[in-house]
C-alpha cells in the first residue's frame, strides 16, 4: 500500500466519520462544524492526490461557507445547542436503505470496473498554470457561464430574502 | 533545520509584537511584560464555565494558534528560510487564516455565555466584509508574480515593491489584515469595553495564555504576509535578507497596532457597509489596474 | 492504483451518508448539508479520476471548480429561500410545507 493510498484512506475515513457526526449529533453548531471538518478532510484528500490548487481552494472555501451555515442554523433551528435531544428525522429506515444501496452500487461499480493503468502526476506549479490555461482557453464559455450564474444567484438570493417594505 | 529557525523567529516575533502592543496601549515600553503576564496566566486557576460545549471550548485556542502557525509556515524569511515553500503558497496563507474564523466561532459558542456568543457571531459579520477583498488583493499580487509561490512573489518585486506598484491593493490588504487579526478599530470580537472581552471573556489561565499567544502569532503572520506580498520580503541593500524581513515585519506590525488607537471602534453595520460598498470595488479596480499595467508595461 | 480504489470507496460511502441525510432530515438546513456531502463525494471521485486516469486533461479539474461553484450557489439560493420561508411561517421544517400538496 503506497503512502498516497494510506493518506487518502486516512483523510477519507476522517471525512466519512465527520459526515456521520453531522447527522448523529443533536447540537446544531457541532453539526455545522462537523460538516466543515468533513469538507476540510475532502480537501486534504485532494492534497494527498496531488491536486494542490484544488485542495487548498476546497479547504479555504469550506471554512467560510460552513461558518455561514453555522449562523443560519443558529438562526433558523429550534434547538441550536442540542440540549433538548430532539428527534428530527422522518422515513428513517427508507433513508438508511437508500443511502446504503447508493453507497454499495457506487462502490460496486468502482471495484468491478477495469480502470486501466495509473498515470503519473504533473508537478503542482505546472498544474495551476495549465488549469488557468484550460479555464481561459477551451473552457472559457463554461467559466463565463459560471460567472453569470453566480451573479444571477446573488441577485436571486438577495431578492428572495429581502424584506418587503410595507406601503402605508 | 531552517524550519526550526523560522519557528524560533516566529516565537521571537510574537514576543516583540506583544511588547509593541503593550507599548501602543499604555505608552510604556516594558520588555519583560509578556513574559511576566504569561507566567501569571499559566499560574492562575483555570476557571471553566458551568456547561460549556467541551469540545469546542477546548479546541478554539488551539485552532487559533495552529492556523496562525500554518499561515506563517509558508511565508519566507529569506530564499532558503521557509518551512514549506508550497507552489500555491499565497493561496495557502488565506486558507490557513480562514480557520481563525472557525476558531473564534468555537470560542464564541463553546462557553455557553452571552458576551462570547455575540462576539463570535460579530466576527462572522466582519468576515463577510473583508474576506472578498483580501483574496482579490492576493490575486493581484499573483498576477504580477505569475505564480502563487511566495518566493517567486518576492522575487517579482525586485524592480519595484508591490506597495508602489499596486497601492490600492496594498491599502485594501493592510486593512483586511487588521480586520482578520481583529485589531482595533476592528476589534469587535474582543471589544474590551463593550463586550467585556468578548471571545476571551470566558477563558482563564492556561487557555487564555494560548489564545493570547495565538493572537500574537496571527499578528506576526499577517505582518509577514504584508511584507512578503507588498514590501518586497527580504529584498534590500546592505543587511542580510533575514534582517530585512524582520525589520519590515516589525514595522508593519507596529503600524497595524498604532493605526487603530486613534480611531473609534467601528460598528458591525459600518464595517460591512464600508467593505461592501468601497472595499470590493477598490479591490476589483486594483485587479484591473494591475492587468492593464502588466499588459502595457511588458 | 490502490489509492484510486480507496478514493472511489470513500466517495461512495460519503455519497451514501449524504443521501441518508438529504432523505431523512426534516429541516431545510440539514437537507442542504446532506446535499453538500453528496457534492463533496462527487468531487472526490472527479479528482481521483483526474489524478489516476487522465492527469493531462485539465477539464477534470475544471469540472471540480464548477462543482465547487454549484455548492456555493446552492447554499446561497437555499438560504435565501429559507429566509423567506422563515419570515412567512416562522420555521423551515419541511414537514410543515404542505400548502401545495394535492
Amino acid at each position: 500500500m503506497s503512502a498516497q493510498a494510506l493518506f487518502t484512506g486516512f483523510f477519507g475515513v476522517a471525512a466519512v466519520w465527520f459526515g456521520v457526526v453531522v447527522f448523529r449529533t443533536s447540537s446544531m453548531v457541532r453539526s455545522a462544524l462537523a460538516l466543515l471538518f468533513s469538507q476540510a478532510a475532502i480537501g486534504a484528500m485532494f492534497l494527498a492526490m496531488q491536486a494542490e490548487f484544488l485542495g487548498v481552494l476546497q479547504v479555504m472555501m469550506m471554512a467560510t461557507e460552513m461558518s455561514i451555515m453555522a449562523i443560519f442554523m443558529v438562526m433558523y433551528m429550534m434547538d441550536p445547542g442540542g440540549l433538548g435531544e430532539m428527534e428530527m428525522t422522518h422515513q428513517k429506515r427508507a433513508s438508511i436503505a437508500a443511502g446504503a444501496l447508493a453507497a454499495l452500487a457506487a462502490a460496486g461499480v468502482a471495484a468491478l470496473t477495469d480502470w486501466g493503468p495509473a498515470a503519473a502526476a504533473p508537478p503542482a506549479a505546472e498544474q495551476t498554470e495549465r488549469l488557468g490555461a484550460e479555464m481561459l482557453g477551451r473552457s472559457m464559455l463554461i467559466f463565463e457561464t459560471a460567472g453569470v450564474t453566480i451573479l444571477t444567484a446573488m441577485i436571486a438570493a438577495t431578492a428572495v430574502a429581502i424584506e418587503r417594505r410595507r406601503r402605508r | 533545520m531552517s524550519a526550526l529557525a523560522v519557528l524560533a523567529a516566529l516565537l521571537a516575533g510574537a514576543y516583540l509584537v506583544a511588547v509593541l502592543e503593550g507599548w501602543s496601549a499604555t505608552g510604556r515600553l516594558r520588555p519583560a511584560g509578556p513574559a511576566v503576564s504569561a507566567a501569571a496566566l499559566l499560574g492562575r486557576e483555570s476557571v471553566v464555565p458551568r456547561r460549556p460545549d467541551r469540545v469546542l471550548f477546548e479546541a478554539a485556542p488551539l485552532l487559533l494558534l495552529v492556523s496562525a502557525v500554518l499561515a506563517a509556515a509558508v511565508l519566507p524569511l529569506s530564499p532558503r528560510l521557509v518551512v514549506a515553500d508550497l507552489a500555491t503558497g499565497a493561496l495557502f496563507v488565506n486558507a490557513a487564516l480562514a480557520y481563525v474564523m472557525v476558531a473564534l466561532l468555537m470560542a464564541g459558542w463553546g462557553p455557553d455565555a452571552a458576551y462570547a456568543m455575540v462576539a463570535g457571531w460579530r466576527f462572522l459579520g466582519q468576515l463577510l466584509g473583508y474576506s472578498m477583498p483580501i483574496v482579490m488583493a492576493i490575486a493581484a499580487i499573483a498576477m504580477r508574480a505569475e505564480s502563487l509561490r511566495n518566493t517567486e512573489v518576492v522575487a517579482s518585486q525586485a524592480a519595484l515593491p508591490n506597495a508602489l506598484y499596486q497601492p490600492v491593493g496594498f491599502a485594501v490588504f493592510f486593512l483586511a489584515a487588521m480586520c482578520l487579526a481583529f485589531l482595533p478599530p476592528f476589534d469587535l470580537p474582543t471589544a474590551p469595553g463593550e463586550l467585556a472581552g468578548g471571545v476571551e471573556a470566558e477563558y482563564a489561565g492556561a487557555r487564555l495564555a494560548v489564545m493570547r499567544l495565538g493572537r500574537m502569532v496571527l499578528v506576526v503572520a499577517l505582518s509577514a504576509a504584508v511584507t512578503v506580498f507588498y514590501l518586497g520580503g527580504w529584498l534590500g541593500p546592505a543587511l542580510p535578507p533575514w534582517a530585512w524581513s524582520a525589520i519590515k515585519t516589525l514595522a508593519v506590525a507596529a503600524a497595524m497596532l498604532l493605526a487603530g488607537r486613534y480611531v473609534p471602534r467601528l460598528r458591525e453595520a459600518q464595517v460591512l457597509a464600508w467593505w461592501w460598498k468601497l472595499g470590493i470595488p477598490l479591490a476589483l479596480l486594483n485587479i484591473f489596474w494591475v492587468g492593464v499595467v502588466l499588459l502595457v508595461a511588458e | 492504483m490502490m489509492a484510486l480504489y480507496v478514493a472511489l470507496a470513500v466517495g461512495a460511502v460519503l455519497f451514501g451518508v449524504g443521501l441518508y441525510g438529504a432523505l431523512s432530515q426534516t429541516n431545510l438546513v440539514m437537507i442542504m448539508m446532506g446535499v453538500e456531502l453528496m457534492l463533496g463525494a462527487a468531487m472526490v471521485n472527479l479528482v481521483a479520476f483526474w489524478r489516476f486516469l487522465h492527469p493531462e486533461t485539465y477539464a477534470g479539474q475544471m469540472f471540480v471548480l464548477v462543482v465547487m461553484t454549484v455548492m456555493a450557489l446552492e447554499m446561497a439560493v437555499g438560504f435565501g429561500v429559507g429566509t423567506a420561508r422563515f419570515r412567512a411561517k416562522g420555521s423551515v421544517e419541511m414537514e410543515e410545507a404542505r400548502e401545495l400538496r394535492g
